[in-house]
């Protein structure tokens, strides 16, 4: 089956789900027009369920700049058993499978629930490229994963991926991955990707984290191996392993009730270069809900002669009539600005509104870059929801 | 001076008191436990709970002034006798949550604290939480089912009270969380929340869509076209996450800032005859995906007329290299040629 034939198809089934009207079709416009790329953009979206066991999802898009060809996001049919024990679907979507990278496949994935809470899940296909009309070779890819389920939303998991290109071993991996949830106010995660076509450690990921009433802390650890994450029929896979890691930890504070604070200290190495990596955030909401908030943040970041120091604040402010007034700017300094501007400086302002069925917002955006010394742009949003939300 | 900044300290936390939530001058909760206490029945000032599901069984000021009977005020007794927002709360869970009351009551022989066990301590919401229904509604939790109790869980933006809160950087955390918990994703987010961004096909990240809302999560938010270069040599591999390695090459050639093949942006120095002239070296061993976003496919010939098998720019593989691939499959073949030694 063709990928235009399938598509045609969960169209389809979007209709008789929708007809069914045990869930009306929902749907949603949205036009983006910016003097900047992409200059015109109208995405589709479209989502309906029939008695909750078979649901079908689609975004579809096209763009007036020259790259933007119309192309689809999602278009993806569902079905479970009733008792959740079963699922599966098919058409384009994201597929992950625990601790290895996602990847948009045009294929179909399922889940099976097995006794003694193990969770078994597979994909296949062909991974996505741009373009509607952009000619396919023979590439395929296809992952497993075998899984434990441990608590609430805890499991711990052991997934395989083999992807090819015309045939050609394009990557061979393996992942480990674990969540734990460590009573109320413990949580840990973990992750580990392998990659077996040139054997070694291509990813980890470690994030354990404390809760009490106020405060929030979390220790992580990244260690990424870039040559193990290009495709093993690159010639750059054969450098070796020069991990860049990072380490840190984060606080959340809840210091009143509508003011969190945030400071994320930690470090990173790339090669042989170290450097701090430290920001520090609050938000205050100025009402109970949130809808009104300001922000700013102090960011010192990068490595070796890629260092930066950034500020940046930002604030909503809810008006009457559904009204909103956004405005965002950011201020970065550079180490070292090898002849491309001492700062860089960015800022948007935007006035938006949203009555629940429509939503329209107008935006200026004016920056100094590397590459414009001086840049306006001007963006114009326009959304419509159809359907019960 | 200490004692003046503190004065001033002072005045000035008093006088954001009112914007930091910290004031006073809004009531404190309904005194639940004081009722409880005093024996007081749930359903005497709760009436008809069991009768009528669907309402939300507030008590009026009827079921106040049946004990109370010299009201000191005027307005009804919940403005000021009630936690601010609890009614709307309440409004919104009774709109988002499938329960009935009527079918709990003969489980719980009609004891309400079974449930509501948050009356004991004085908590300001008695919603139960989720904890709560899973002691009996296991099978829910072992299917992720929410929908057997929520309705319309996304636009409630319920986020989960222990494991996965999306506080701190949810940004960076997201993707290890997810590595163990993808399906509990699944059931408050659809397929186009993760295509958004890690999609080949989307057109725009999301805080580009929603541009009217800064406190949108984006990785790429606010200046980034500035910072990008910087964050992806600070970061090695970490654009291949989401970007395939033509990603830079493709950007940068419809721009006309590079892959014109009449300048080279490298310093000097990144290619010479000494070890000490070439950088590249150095560069390519630590961000191998940035060398691929140019000389990737066609480009790699670059590479090889130097480090083939025999080459002048000698042999790129570090000590302890090993490859499950055969010397004929690529990239292999492109340095060693069929009967070239290892």
């Amino acid at each position: 089956m063709t990928a235009a034939r399938l598509y045609r198809l969960i169209a389809f089934a979007l209709i008789v789900v929708a007809r069914a009207e045990a869930s009306p079709l929902q749907l949603r416009a949205d036009a983006l027009a910016t003097t900047a790329s992409p200059a015109g953009l109208l995405t589709l979206e479209a989502d309906g369920s029939l008695d909750g066991r078979l649901s079908a999802e689609a975004v579809v898009w096209m763009g007036s700049a020259d790259d933007s060809r119309p192309d689809v996001l999602v278009m993806v049919l569902r079905a479970h058993t009733a008792d959740g024990r079963a699922s599966a679907r098919a058409g384009r979507f994201v597929a992950s499978l625990g601790a290895l990278r996602p990847v948009q496949i045009d294929g179909a994935a399922g889940r099976l629930r097995l006794p003694l809470q193990l969770d078994v899940e597979g994909f296949a296909g062909v991974p996505v490229l741009p373009g509607l009309t952009t000619a396919r070779t023979w590439n395929w890819i296809a992952g497993g994963r075998l899984a434990r389920r441990i608590g609430d939303g805890g499991s711990i998991g052991v997934a395989y991926t083999q992807q090819r290109e015309d045939g050609r071993l394009a990557s061979e991996e393996l992942g480990v991955d674990a969540g734990l949830a460590l009573g109320r106010r413990d949580d840990l995660g973990a992750k580990l990707a392998y990659d077996l076509a040139n054997p070694g450690i291509a990813e980890v990921a470690l994030t354990a984290s404390h809760r009490s009433k106020t405060l929030r802390t979390e220790l992580y650890l990244s260690y990424r191996a870039a040559s193990h994450l290009l495709p093993a029929t690159s010639l750059f896979t054969v450098l070796g392993d020069v991990p860049a890691e990072r380490a840190g930890a984060i606080a959340t504070w809840r210091a009143a009730p509508r003011l969190d604070v945030i400071a994320d200290v930690g470090a990173r190495r790339v090669d042989r270069d170290v450097a701090p990596d430290v920001a520090l955030r609050a938000r205050l909401r100025l009402d109970d809900r949130g809808a009104s908030a300001v922000t700013g943040e102090l960011r010192r970041d990068g490595v070796g002669d890629d260092m930066w120091t950034g500020a940046r604040c930002a604030a909503r402010i809810s008006l009457p009539r559904s009204f909103a007034l956004a405005t965002e700017l950011e201020l970065v300094r550079p180490d070292d600005d090898r002849g491309r501007g001492t700062l860089w400086p960015w800022a948007l302002a935007a006035l938006g509104w949203d009555d629940g069925t429509w939503q329209a917002a107008l935006a200026v955006e004016a920056s100094a870059s590397p590459e414009d010394r001086r840049r306006v742009d001007v963006l114009g949003q326009l959304g419509r929801r159809w359907g019960a939300r | 001076m200490k004692r003046r900044a503190l004065v001033i300290g002072c005045l000035a936390l008093g006088a954001c008191a009112g914007v930091l939530g910290l004031s006073r001058s809004t009531p404190p909760s309904f005194p639940h436990r004081a009722h409880a206490t005093a024996g007081v029945t749930c359903t005497r000032c709760h009436t008809g709970v069991e009768a009528t599901p669907a309402a939300l069984h507030i008590p009026d000021d009827a079921a106040c002034t049946a004990c109370h009977t010299k009201p000191h005020d005027a307005r009804p007794c919940l403005t000021c006798h009630a936690a601010p927002g609890a009614i709307a709360q309440l409004t919104e869970a009774r709109e988002h949550l499938v329960f009935d009351h009527k079918q709990h009551g003969p489980v719980t022989r009609g004891d309400c604290m079974r449930c509501h066990v948050g009356i004991a301590e004085g908590d300001d919401q008695l919603r139960p939480p989720m904890a709560t229904c899973f002691r009996c509604h296991d099978k829910a939790r072992d299917a992720r089912q929410c929908d057997t109790c929520h309705k319309n869980l996304e636009d409630t933006r319920l986020l989960p009270q222990s494991h996965l809160a999306h506080d701190g950087d949810w940004m960076r955390e997201h993707g290890t969380r997810a590595a163990a918990s993808g399906d509990l994703c699944q059931s408050c987010h659809q397929e186009r929340f993760c295509a958004d961004c890690h999609g080949k096909t989307a057109p725009a990240l999301p805080a580009q869509r929603r541009f009217a809302n800064p406190f949108t999560a984006s990785v790429h938010r606010a200046g980034f076209t500035s910072r990008h270069s910087l964050e992806a040599r600070s970061e090695p591999g970490a654009c291949t996450t989401c970007h395939a390695p033509d990603r830079c090459i493709a950007c940068h050639m419809s721009r006309g800032i590079a892959g014109d093949g009449r300048r080279s942006p490298h310093p000097a120095g990144w290619v010479g005859l000494s070890v000490s002239d070439n950088e590249h070296g150095r560069q390519a061993r630590r961000d191998p995906a940035a060398c691929a976003s140019c000389h990737d496919g066609a480009g790699q010939s670059l590479c090889v007329g130097c480090h083939k098998v025999g080459g002048v720019g000698g042999n790129p593989h570090p000590a302890g290299w090993s490859s499950k691939l055969p010397l004929t499959a690529m990239p292999c073949r492109m340095c060693h040629p069929i009967g070239s030694r290892p």
